[in-house]
């Protein structure tokens, strides 16, 4: 898979370097590529391969993993829960990637926008009637507004700025979507009981509904922005202005019109991956802070300013999870340990994340 | 991060305008005043439940001034934001209490939130009625000045055990969340199940903020367990029950402790919540429960907070009426009167009847209540059942 996805988005995570081209900076870069290529892809699938036996092997040892036609229903089932959830988590994950990759901004505010998302299918399931798939044809264009608004009221004032600044107002952006949030719709949970039946595979093995709907159009959605942006005229001076603004410019890119762009294709996935968990998951103006650390945990693991990265990163931390929680006794106590234990020892072996180390 | 010292600076303000003085009169009890603190969730993850119990305290804080006051004083009530967090919650009592020098103070909501605060009212010899906590250990470290007044978490579970034993359940599984409240419901439930025969297959906790329950669910199902009992809140419990529909998986009992004793948790989840067993402190229903008061205050509360007060929000108007009797057999607001009266006293509320015992416990007695046609109805104890429990569950296809 590492060579595979070779052109498939490096270009942005060399931005990531790129952009801030100092010469410290440009020296890590090439440390990394001189002492660490040749033996961390190796080490890393030796890890890798490690981390996801472990909970086997404790399984084993503690007689929950047993072998037999159920119990492989049920790894299959929650195999294909984690694959679907990822999908799911990683939509999200690419709006602040995007965000980052082009701006260099840690967006805090992108688990809100994705409460706001979840709100906004709310209003238009219970207010207007509306079918959740059919409200995203007026719930992303909102966004998209938003999203430019943002860019235009905040964020064009700290681009370029150190990145604690852009840090405060996207925190501060955030606080104040919860509490517009709790004004308007209280503290109360909410969910939306939206197609909630199973599918059944096998006479073992079935899937949700709402679940699988989530996944196909979490995959539909990130595909059409991913081909947006390899394809497109303008979502290729996305990427140009990703790699570097200044040269951008110089070749005729409105860069300001570009973060617009950007900061509004980015609130757009965040409320499509908000209808997404509403018909999921429950949610309350607060929930968004836990969005936030997934899709950031998510885009560290993957590779900061890697669309591919995101999506691998947050199918393999739900797959993770779902497997100690499946087979390690009382392991669902320890998903959050054996999560961000990942993202720590590939951070170690590979500092950039997973396919952040591949330059352009 | 800057909002609570703005605010505190602006509940000073409004107090201060309240009082008609200015800022050099902000000394104690100006104007046959008597203030009463306290701090509560306002925001964070316990808003929800401590939000009825401030509407209550409210309500309490109208009438009583309607009256004539406590002992003849007008209450100035200053209710601060603990965030739903429990260092906050500290500095906010240590401040109510040193710098604004309350006269009475409230408690905050949730076990592990008392639990801390406990150790502050203690210091400052201040009594409160604990409506916000059911945690039975909070009670058993030789602490003089916290009442309690709700069954305790250990009891939570006690009618679903019951129930999965009359259905003829022999495996449960218990799965909760890892925090206090939770845990001591589990080993309440587990006590239970030893008592009435049964063995647990499964017992498991998850994080504070798990969403995802697909791995956990096959597991308890791989585990042969036959009833569940999760000793979760709303956003789990609401996940763990979509997630058994999708996998399409049916246990004989499914009860949980704080989810579905919410107003909006069956029209939130629609016929997914159907035969859900819960748990109640108490429910807005007079007709059956017969506490003296219950209807007047049901019915003032609902006009003024649109809806039917549930159970936080009738413990703390009942841990009021206590307050309120004990204030008045006391005779004053110092706190070592306060805590004898409050040790000694006897009231019927509307919540049930009030008196603790040498370690300041309340003996209460709580619901067990089934989800049936989108209505809590109550199921247990059998002398206040409402309908008969519809167990075991029937299959997805059949709800």
């Amino acid at each position: 898979m590492s060579q595979g996805t070779e052109g498939a988005g490096g270009e942005v995570s060399a931005a990531s370097t790129a952009v801030a081209a100092s010469p410290s900076r440009a020296a890590v870069r090439w440390r990394w590529r001189g002492a660490g290529e040749a033996g961390s892809p190796y080490l890393l699938a030796a890890f890798l391969l490690g981390a996801y036996a472990l909970p086997f092997v404790v399984g084993l040892s503690a007689g929950t993993v047993r072998l037999d036609s159920t119990w492989f229903a049920n790894l299959v089932s929650v195999l294909l829960g984690g694959v679907m959830q990822g999908g799911v988590y990683a939509m999200f994950a690419l709006g602040l990637t995007l965000i980052f990759g082009v701006m260099r901004i840690i967006n805090a505010a992108h688990g809100e926008m994705v409460m706001m998302g979840a709100y906004l299918t709310w209003v238009c399931f219970f207010r207007l009637g509306l079918d959740p798939l059919l409200s995203l044809a007026l719930t992303l264009p909102l966004a998209f507004l938003f999203g430019m608004a943002v860019q235009k009221l905040l964020l064009d004032a700290v681009v370029g700025q150190p990145e604690l600044t852009a840090l405060l107002v996207t925190f501060g952006l955030g606080l104040v979507m919860i509490y517009t949030a709790e004004l308007i719709f209280t503290t109360d949970f909410r969910t939306i009981p939206y197609a909630p039946g199973a599918l059944q595979l096998t006479s073992t093995i079935a899937v949700g509904q709402n679940r699988l709907i989530s996944f196909v159009m979490a995959v539909a959605i990130s595909t059409g922005v991913y081909l947006f942006l390899k394809l497109a005229r303008i979502g290729k001076a996305v990427r140009a202005t990703a790699l570097n603004a200044e040269v951008a410019m110089v070749c005729g890119i409105d860069v300001q019109k570009i973060y617009l762009l950007t900061t509004g294709l980015a609130a757009a996935l965040a409320v499509a991956g908000g209808a997404l968990v509403s018909i999921q998951f429950g949610f309350n103006p607060e929930t968004g802070v836990v969005y936030t650390l997934q899709a950031f945990a998510i885009i560290i693991l993957g590779g900061r300013g890697h669309y591919v990265g995101a999506l691998i990163g947050g199918v393999m931390l739900a797959v993770l999870e779902n497997l100690v929680s499946l087979m390690v006794p009382n392991g669902t106590a320890m998903v959050e340990l054996a999560a961000y234990g990942l993202m720590i020892c590939v951070l170690l072996i590979r500092p950039g994340g997973l396919m952040g180390v591949k330059e352009a | 991060m800057n909002t609570s010292p703005i605010r505190t600076l602006g509940g000073v303000l409004v107090a201060l305008l309240t009082l008609g003085v200015g800022p050099a009169a902000a000394n104690h009890r100006p104007n046959n005043e008597v203030l009463v603190g306290g701090a509560i969730s306002q925001t964070g993850q316990y808003a929800e439940p401590a939000g009825r119990q401030a509407n209550s305290i409210k309500l309490w804080v109208d009438e009583v001034n309607g009256r004539g006051g406590l002992l003849g004083h007008k209450i100035v009530l200053r209710l601060l934001d603990d965030k739903s967090d429990t260092q906050t919650a500290i500095k906010l009592y240590e401040k109510l209490i040193t710098e604004d020098k309350v006269d009475l103070v409230l408690g905050p909501y949730s076990s592990g939130i008392t639990e801390a605060v406990a150790n502050v009212i203690e210091r400052y010899k201040m009594p409160f009625v604990a409506y916000g906590a059911s945690a039975l250990p909070i009670w058993e470290k030789g602490r003089r000045y916290i009442f309690n007044i709700v069954a305790v978490a250990e009891d939570y579970q006690k009618g679903a055990v019951h129930l999965a034993k009359q259905i003829g359940v022999t495996k449960l599984a218990i799965i909760g969340q890892d925090s206090l409240f939770p845990r001591q419901v589990a080993k309440g439930a587990k006590d239970w199940a030893q008592k009435l025969g049964m063995t647990v297959v499964l017992d498991e906790n998850y994080p504070a903020k798990q969403t995802d329950f697909n791995a956990l669910l096959q597991k308890v199902r791989a585990a042969g367990a036959e009833a569940v009992i999760s000793n979760s809140y709303f956003a789990d419990s609401a996940a763990q029950l979509r997630q058994m529909r999708e996998q399409n998986i049916t246990f004989k009992l499914y009860s949980s402790t704080v989810g579905p004793s919410l107003p909006n948790f069956p029209e939130q989840l629609g016929n997914t919540a159907e035969y859900v067993l819960g748990f109640s402190q108490w429910e807005p229903l007079p007709q059956i429960l017969k506490h003296p008061g219950m209807k007047e205050y049901i019915e003032a509360y609902e006009k003024r907070f649109g809806e039917k007060p549930n159970y936080h929000a009738g413990a703390t108007y009942g841990a009021l009426q206590v307050t309120e009797a004990g204030v008045k057999r006391a005779g004053s607001f110092e706190g070592e009167k306060l805590r004898e009266a409050l040790a000694t006293v006897e009231v019927q509320t509307v919540f049930g009847h009030y008196k603790v015992d040498a370690k300041g416990m309340n003996s209460h007695e709580g619901l067990t209540f089934q989800i049936l046609k989108g209505q809590r109805r109550v199921v247990w104890p059998e002398k206040w059942a409402e309908a008969k429990p519809e167990l075991p569950m029937p299959e997805w296809s059949k709800r």
